[in-house]
């Protein structure tokens, strides 16, 4: 697929085939996608622990549910949960700064040099970064774009995905998480019970509500001629909700004996 | 005797009524009887009608006043709702239908239950 389709036929799944596995291939390639996604000072804070769900005893799967979670938790074949490793910055001490700087990355034209790094950088910067209470929220960010590098990967796969909050104490407990990760999403696979269009785009606020130019309240012009290039690309499809969409809810429904 | 008048005269089952006429249109209580005498059958099980019931899983905040759907009060209906799947003796696709059509009752009156429950 291309990019743009990839970007445009990406829902949250919430009805999978339960019984059909999913490749492990393919949930290498979304770990693949998530290891190489930009970083903030190549600190990668995005951990993930793979889970096949046919492997987590009853009760603790029950445990791990939120109720709004509960069915898409049981219907996914594939867990992976993702946690943000808090201590990362500390352990590596500058260390994949320096990396950037040896493979031409980060280069003297932008002020860059291992001392630059050794004196400057980490201990003025991200030691007082790792400290401040906005750090976890400024990792979370890379996290999100992280993952959301592996969750479009899974959609070009031919895989369904939906992230959901999980219950995080009897996850760390099932997966010895360490004390310095803070539990983040847990992204849901499985191939898709449900059409590909899954009912639509789904509604979205306007975009001169989200993006503006040069100062808040003044809207970035959003150009018609641009939105029917990325209709006719597929990154714009039809929105929600499309004329079968209740009737496929429908039999989902039924077929999986769900509440109507 | 649970009922004490026509089970679509109780609220909770006017509400559940629109909520499927608006989720799905045309009439889904009139149009598949046994949704209401599935609920009428728990209700007779259970001994509380339908308004009752919705009740149950409520309380309210000591200290506001404001009302809120009980984690506890609503994992003791699931409890009975699967007592009452035991007791009907359906199993597999009809067991399962019994207690859909139910907990759809409970979740068009705005309580979030689900089949993982059961």
């Amino acid at each position: 697929m291309e990019f743009k389709e990839v970007v445009g036929i990406r829902r949250s799944i919430r009805y999978f085939d339960a019984d059909r596995p999913v490749e492990r291939e393919k949930i290498q390639k979304i770990l693949e996608a998530m290891r190489v996604a930009s970083c903030a000072v190549n600190a990668h804070w995005l951990r993930a622990v793979v889970v096949q769900r046919s492997e987590i005893p009853e009760a603790i799967l029950d445990s791990l549910k939120t109720p709004v979670t509960a069915l898409v938790q049981e219907l996914a074949p594939v867990h992976i949960y993702c946690y943000l490793d808090t201590g990362i910055v500390k352990r590596v001490e500058g260390k994949r700064l320096k990396e950037l700087v040896d493979v031409g990355a980060l280069n003297p034209s932008h002020g860059w040099t291992h001392k630059f790094v050794d004196e400057f950088v980490y201990p003025q910067i991200l030691v007082p970064f790792s400290e401040d209470p906005a750090y976890p929220v400024a990792a979370a960010f890379d996290c999100g774009g992280a993952g959301t590098q592996g969750l479009l990967t899974a959609v070009d796969e031919g895989l369904g995905v939906c992230w959901t909050a999980f219950n995080a104490d009897p996850a760390k407990e099932m997966m010895d998480i360490p004390d310095d990760w803070l539990p983040l999403y847990v992204m849901n696979v499985g191939y898709p019970l449900e059409s590909r269009e899954a009912g639509g785009q789904r509604p979205r606020p306007p975009f001169e509500e989200l993006y503006f130019e040069g100062k808040v309240g003044r809207p970035f012009p959003r150009d018609p001629e641009v939105v029917a290039g990325l209709e006719q690309e597929k990154m714009i499809t039809t929105p929600a909700p499309l004329p079968s969409r209740k009737q496929e809810v429908r039999d989902l429904s039924r077929t999986l004996g769900l509440p109507e | 005797m649970a009922l004490e008048r026509p089970i679509e005269q109780y609220e909770s089952v006017a509400t559940w009524a629109h909520g499927l006429r608006e989720q799905w249109g045309g009439d889904p209580l009139a149009e598949e009887p046994e949704k209401l005498a599935g609920l009428t059958a728990f209700c007779e099980f259970d001994g509380r009608n339908p308004d009752e019931l919705l009740a149950f899983c409520f309380l309210r905040r000591k200290e506001t006043g404001v009302r809120f759907a009980s984690v506890k009060r609503r994992e003791a209906m699931a409890e009975q709702l699967r007592a009452f799947r035991t007791a009907s003796g359906l199993s597999g696709t009809e067991g399962r239908r019994l207690t859909s059509n139910l907990l759809s009752f409970f979740i068009h009156n705005g309580i979030q239950m689900h089949t993982g429950m059961l």
